[in-house]
């Protein structure tokens, strides 16, 4: 791989489609170099920092990246919460939908987008959601979006089958299916008919009592014809690849990420609908680095073809205006969706989160243990 | 008289250089600090013993019991870790939601009788292995033997779990096998039922089951065995009334490890297990890290399963006690 000075901008973004994968970076930061070095602390998910953008930004602006892999949103903020007033992370990987519970315990701080000149490169359906804004602030700039979807092996699976949730449910794969059984609660919700993110609920707890148990009982019932209930990317992939499954729930990103590899792996949004989701990189309160977590996210946001490395990397489909651009055509077809699938897509969203997740948590542990 | 004074040369090497200069023990030995250290070691028994105890009461206090501990203390609390400016209260409420909701009795219940179930296998295969290496190899090839067994713990828990997979998955070793030989058109499914968690524990623990076990068979003597068979014992009865109770001990030793150690994995069932095979370190483990996000309440659980593993193995001891005394 060829690596551009970033002085040249221009140059290189006429001809960063011979490059390739090549990444820029804006100008500016050279006069950051001169002006800041030091370091700047991330904790976000594995594949989220493309390696070549992370060593380019060291050597032209001189602030080292340390990034702390995380694999749940739990967790980080536990450990952000354990370390609080004064944390050690500078720019942490919430998801769009757990804003609420981060921004009520005091541990992000709101994002100064007048600070971030690329902030405009955001595609505005991501950066000027409903969710995006919370009590009149940005808290985060969102860097990668991804779906819940149904996942196939093509070999076994049509993508007709694969137009409706019904099918993981089915007898004719029993013992060849698998789903992250937290994320099928609501999505099982929305096949019956409701409201999976329980906003429509708020005033209603009898209600979402009653459609919980609903969810419940029919996940119950279903249980045996489940092969596993699991909990990371890599444990789908796993069992895609060693054909103990055929078909199951899972993110896009490591759907996406099979199907780059060339796996005879199919992805879809089924016509009940399925809920999406945000990564975004936010800025910790009291974050040691400030002005360093300020340059590398506006540098992050610096260009389409650091977009497209980053989904090229996780599987995970850019919040870039036009990163698709800079993926091949495999790439693409592993993080693009037809209209009519994105249609039934709604996002998670965080309003009723304590009422859902009050009901939710221990409706999986009765399942699990039924 | 010749390697007193060879002796005497070494020491005088160690605490000094070839040019007569002290090295770095001899600085050690002559500072203050060092010095001021023995004579207060050498005023007295007691004051010796406390203070050559105090480094490893030190460690097992802060390093052992203190995690535990704190553990303990947070089970006790509302709130952990606590927001800024949030106030953190004393409380029962954790260990009553266990006692107060049957959901989380199935996955604490069924940890139990996995870990006893696994346990026993264990030992039901890690005997014989003990007993031909105790009895059957030769002293000379021992270790040699020993060593073999010891290659895979030379690796991570989560690799030698990857390791199962890889045997027992769809396109695994196993149905590979069968598949070759004829035995079967499509493949079994072994992966993620109780019987891949329970292959995967064995692997894992049957080194903790097989030490003692060795141990124990290593030091009964072949006399024994031998007089018994004189007598006009069978082989049988030999190892029933003969090698079985005086290696009672081992098996103590090797079941407590093995069922304490079985009670709180939590990679092998996530990895291995299925959808009805769900243990109490996942449920744990849900509270510390999923939506719930209640380190209290999975605080409380752990310090519950620590307690009932505790006693389950105390109960466990004291019949293997009355076993061996029944015995004698």
């Amino acid at each position: 791989m060829t690596r551009r000075p970033i002085f040249n901008r221009r140059r290189f973004l006429g001809t960063a489609a011979l490059g390739g994968a090549a990444l820029a970076s804006p100008a500016y930061l050279r006069r950051a170099y001169a002006q800041s070095g030091g370091e700047v602390n991330i904790w976000t998910y594995n594949n989220f920092v493309p390696e070549d953008f992370q060593k380019q930004f060291q050597d032209e602006t001189g602030i080292k990246v340390n990034v702390r892999l995380v694999d749940d949103q739990g967790k980080q903020f536990n450990l952000l919460a354990a370390e609080q007033p004064n944390p050690t992370v500078d720019i942490m990987t919430v998801a769009g939908h757990r804003f609420l519970q981060f921004v009520d315990s005091d541990l992000l701080a709101p994002l100064d987008t007048d600070r971030l000149t690329n902030w405009g490169n955001i595609n505005p359906t991501f950066s000027e959601s409903d969710w995006a804004t919370v009590r009149g602030n940005k808290w985060g700039a969102p860097i990668l979006s991804g779906m819940e979807v149904l996942s196939y092996n093509t070999d076994y699976v049509s993508a007709e089958e694969a137009q409706t949730w019904d099918t993981l449910f089915s007898e004719q794969y029993s013992g060849q299916t698998a789903y992250i059984i937290q994320d099928m609660m609501s999505i099982v919700m929305l096949m019956m008919g409701y409201d999976g993110n329980m906003v429509e609920y708020l005033d209603d707890p009898d209600t979402a009592a009653r459609i919980v148990e609903e969810a419940k009982q029919f996940l119950i019932e279903k249980k045996p014809l489940v092969r596993k209930y699991y909990d990371s990317g890599a444990e789908v992939q796993q069992m895609f690849v060693n054909q103990d499954i055929v078909l199951g729930h899972s993110w896009n990103g490591p759907a996406a990420a099979l199907i780059t590899d060339g796996f005879p792996l199919g992805m879809a949004i089924p016509q009940e609908g399925s809920y999406g989701f945000v990564y975004t990189f936010n800025i910790a309160n009291n974050a040691p680095n400030m002005d360093n977590a300020y340059t590398f996210i506006d540098a992050v946001l610096a260009s389409p073809e650091i977009g497209a490395a980053m989904t090229r990397a996780s599987g995970f489909i850019s919040t870039y205006k036009d990163a698709s651009q800079h993926l091949n055509d495999l790439e693409r077809k592993a993080t693009s969706f037809p209209d009519e699938q994105l249609a039934n897509l709604q996002f998670f969203r965080a309003e009723a989160n304590e009422l859902k997740y009050g009901l939710v948590d221990p409706a999986v542990e009765a399942i699990k243990a039924a | 008289m010749s390697q007193d004074v060879a002796a005497a040369g070494r020491r005088r090497d160690a605490v000094s250089g070839s040019d007569g200069s002290p090295v770095f023990w001899g600085r050690l030995i002559a500072s203050a600090p060092y010095r001021a250290l023995m004579a207060l070691i050498g005023t007295s028994p007691t004051r010796q013993f406390v203070l050559l105890a105090a480094l490893p009461v030190l460690w097992v206090l802060t390093q052992h019991l203190g995690p535990m501990l704190q553990m303990l203390r947070v089970s006790f609390t509302d709130a952990y870790p606590v927001a800024v400016g949030a106030e953190q209260n004393f409380t029962f409420d954790n260990y009553l939601r266990f006692f107060g909701d049957s959901i989380f009795w199935m996955p604490f219940f069924r940890t139990l009788t996995f870990a006893a179930v696994f346990t026993f296998c264990t030992l039901i295969i890690t005997y014989p292995v003990a007993y031909f290496l105790a009895r059957h190899v030769s002293p000379k090839n021992r270790m040699l033997m020993l060593l073999l067994l010891l290659i895979p713990f030379w690796v991570g828990e989560i690799v030698r779990t990857y390791a199962i997979m890889i045997l027992l998955g769809n396109t695994g070793a196993v149905n590979l096998a069968l598949r070759t030989l004829g035995l079967i058109d499509r493949p079994i499914p072994f992966m993620y039922t109780s019987f891949s968690m329970g292959a995967g524990i064995v692997y894992l623990t049957a080194l903790y089951m097989l030490l003692p076990l060795y141990s124990a068979l290593e030091k009964l003597p072949k006399s024994l065995n031998e007089a018994a068979a004189d007598l006009g014992a069978g082989a049988w009865t030999r190892f029933r009334r003969v090698t079985l109770p005086m290696t009672l001990e081992g098996i103590s030793s090797g079941c407590t490890l093995v069922f304490l150690i079985s009670t709180g994995f939590y990679a092998t069932p996530v990895l291995l297990g299925g959808p009805s095979t769900t243990v109490f370190a996942e449920t744990i483990a849900g509270f510390f890290h999923v939506a719930g996000d209640e380190w209290p309440t999975g605080a409380a659980f752990a310090t519950i399963m620590f307690f009932a593993a505790l006693v389950i193995t105390f109960a466990f001891q004291r019949v293997m006690k009355a076993l061996r005394k029944g015995d004698s």
